[in-house]
């Protein structure tokens, strides 16, 4: 059999290490079944400050996509071909370069004595150096140019296949532009839209590189505080737990996610 | 299409593009110009210019063994991602396999699950079964994660395989070999070279896995880039980075030529 091969490479690799840490964070010091590590979550205030933020941040990040997306989806779904072949290599090319250089790009802008501060300085707005390195505002900035691409691709998606002659219909009934697009592409492209949300909120959640490095240690978000659980104190019943607090998290997103891209026939 | 658009949107349009362009790429090229400086730390403006971090990357044995422990990593990966990927997906769309969907979605699963976390679940399984992290584990991670890739890539061109094709070398008496060498895996090649042109991305530019199946003996271009940001960033970072953006705008370039950016992201 054909697939015999990579199914039983999948179950080892992949199924079997996620069981291990579901058991991993119901197994207490003692042995036996325990709920104490996700106890030690709800009861823990920096814990539940860390999921907080992790949730804000993820919403704010989200919103911020949604908002510059969509009008560039549309903008790119109307140019002429050769443009929007240009258009989608700059939003591809970022997507391609790793995280971490991109992430590396944002240390050298955002820093003290970076790219915007030097800039805010000559235009006479600032007077002293600033740095958005450790704010929250450096975090969302970066994760919007890292995730920017999967909700333009994603709406882009769905923009393709609302036929053009439904837009030029309600234009020759006398709609104006902006009537057309408020009640024929967005109503159209709502379910584009919300799956783009989804996938971009649910990446948000589990980012790594950009919080570690643009956040630091005093902006811990979920992942990070994981890793420094795996790494540094070595609890891996709690950072188990946490794991599978942040799964379940992106799992209610994706299910709902993957089954509206089947439903639009798209390939997600 | 129409273009009806008042007509001061399109001075908008283009204002609102061209700051979503710089917005894009500024990060790019900060990197760009930052690994040009003379000076030994990363300000704005870079100060001088001077190629002398390409060259302290090239006499860096660090870096040199990082590089060539990535590339060993990605084309491992794109092997037998590729070989384990394209058997299946060849008999998912063939083959009327009880529960195919079911078995279809098991491939596709690991896209869902954050990498973050399949980590954290692979090193503690390489830690209570095996002796802890090695490069043997990061090829097994890295195979999963771009797995699903490979799967959804040939599947798709084996979607628009034409099925009299390989009936009528069945017909005309070709062997089993025959017919998968000679007939379905040359209609599989585009899906395959799009396939492994993301699996090889994805292993070579992944810092997730790596950090969390980080072995002593074992580091990667984005782990040592990313250790050496955490702790001391420098212009010969900005150096290694530029490289491999270059290498991205290559391959970025080169599957665009071949299949057309727009058809398969």
């Amino acid at each position: 059999m054909l697939i015999a091969p990579g199914l039983i490479f999948l179950v080892l690799a992949f199924f079997f290490p996620a069981l291990q840490m579901l058991g991993l964070s119901l197994i207490g010091e003692a042995g036996g079944l325990t709920l104490e590590h996700y106890a030690k979550v709800a009861v823990d205030n920096f814990y539940l400050g860390v999921a907080w933020r992790t949730l804000r941040l993820a919403l704010v990040i989200t919103l911020a996509c949604l908002a510059i997306g969509f009008p560039l989806a549309i903008v790119i779904q109307r140019s002429a071909p050769a443009v929007r072949a240009a258009l989608i290599i700059m939003i591809v090319l970022p997507l391609m370069t790793s995280v971490v250089i991109r992430t590396f790009g944002w240390l050298v802008i955002l820093g003290p004595g970076g790219l915007l501060s030097w800039t805010l300085q000559n235009l006479g707005l600032i007077s002293s150096p600033i740095s958005l390195m450790h704010t929250e505002t450096g975090v969302v900035i970066a994760m919007v140019q890292v995730l920017l691409p999967f909700m333009v691709l994603t709406t882009l998606g769905s923009l393709s296949r609302i036929p053009p002659d439904l837009d030029a219909a309600a234009r020759t009934m006398g709609a104006g532009f902006f009537r057309a697009i408020g009640h024929v592409t967005l109503p159209l492209a709502i379910p584009g839209l919300l799956s783009g949300s989804l996938l971009v909120f649910a990446l948000s959640i589990s980012s790594f590189i950009t919080p570690s490095l643009v956040g630091g240690v005093r902006l811990q978000v979920m992942a990070t505080s994981i890793y420094q659980q795996v790494t540094g104190s070595f609890d891996w019943g709690f950072a188990a737990a946490l794991s599978v607090l942040l799964l379940l998290v992106t799992l209610a997103l994706v299910v709902p996610y993957m089954a509206a891209a089947a439903r639009a026939g798209g390939r997600g | 299409m129409v273009g009806a658009a008042p007509r001061w949107m399109a001075p908008v349009a283009l204002a609102f593009v061209a700051a979503i362009a710089f917005f894009m790429l500024v990060p790019l090229a900060v990197v760009v110009a930052s690994s040009l400086s003379s000076s030994e730390f990363l300000v704005f403006p870079p100060r001088g210019f001077s190629l002398r971090w390409y060259g302290a990357v090239l006499q860096s044995d660090a870096y040199l063994a990082a590089a060539w422990t990535s590339i060993r990593l990605a084309v491992l990966t794109v092997v037998i991602s590729l070989t384990l990927g394209t058997m299946a997906a060849i008999a998912l769309t063939r083959f009327a396999i009880p529960g195919r969907e079911a078995i279809a979605s098991l491939f596709l699963s690991p896209l869902i699950l954050p990498s973050l976390i399949f980590a954290i679940g692979l090193l503690m399984v390489f830690s209570i079964y095996g002796d802890g992290p090695s490069f043997t584990g990061l090829v097994i991670g890295h195979v999963v994660i771009t797995i699903p890739y490979v799967v959804r890539t040939v599947s798709a061109s084996l979607v628009d395989m034409d099925p009299n094709l390989d009936e009528a070398a069945r017909m005309m008496g070709a062997n089993w070999w025959q017919r998968y060498g000679l007939v379905i895996l040359p209609q599989c090649r585009a899906g395959m070279a799009a396939g492994a042109f993301f699996a090889f991305n994805i292993s070579f530019d992944d810092a997730v896995v790596a950090l969390f199946m980080r072995a002593p003996s074992v580091e990667t271009l984005p782990m040592r880039i990313y250790s050496t940001l955490e702790f001391s960033p420098n212009p010969s970072v900005a150096a290694v980075s530029t490289i491999m953006i270059g290498l991205t705008i290559v391959l970025v370039i080169a599957l665009d030529r071949a299949f057309g950016l727009g058809k398969i992201m």
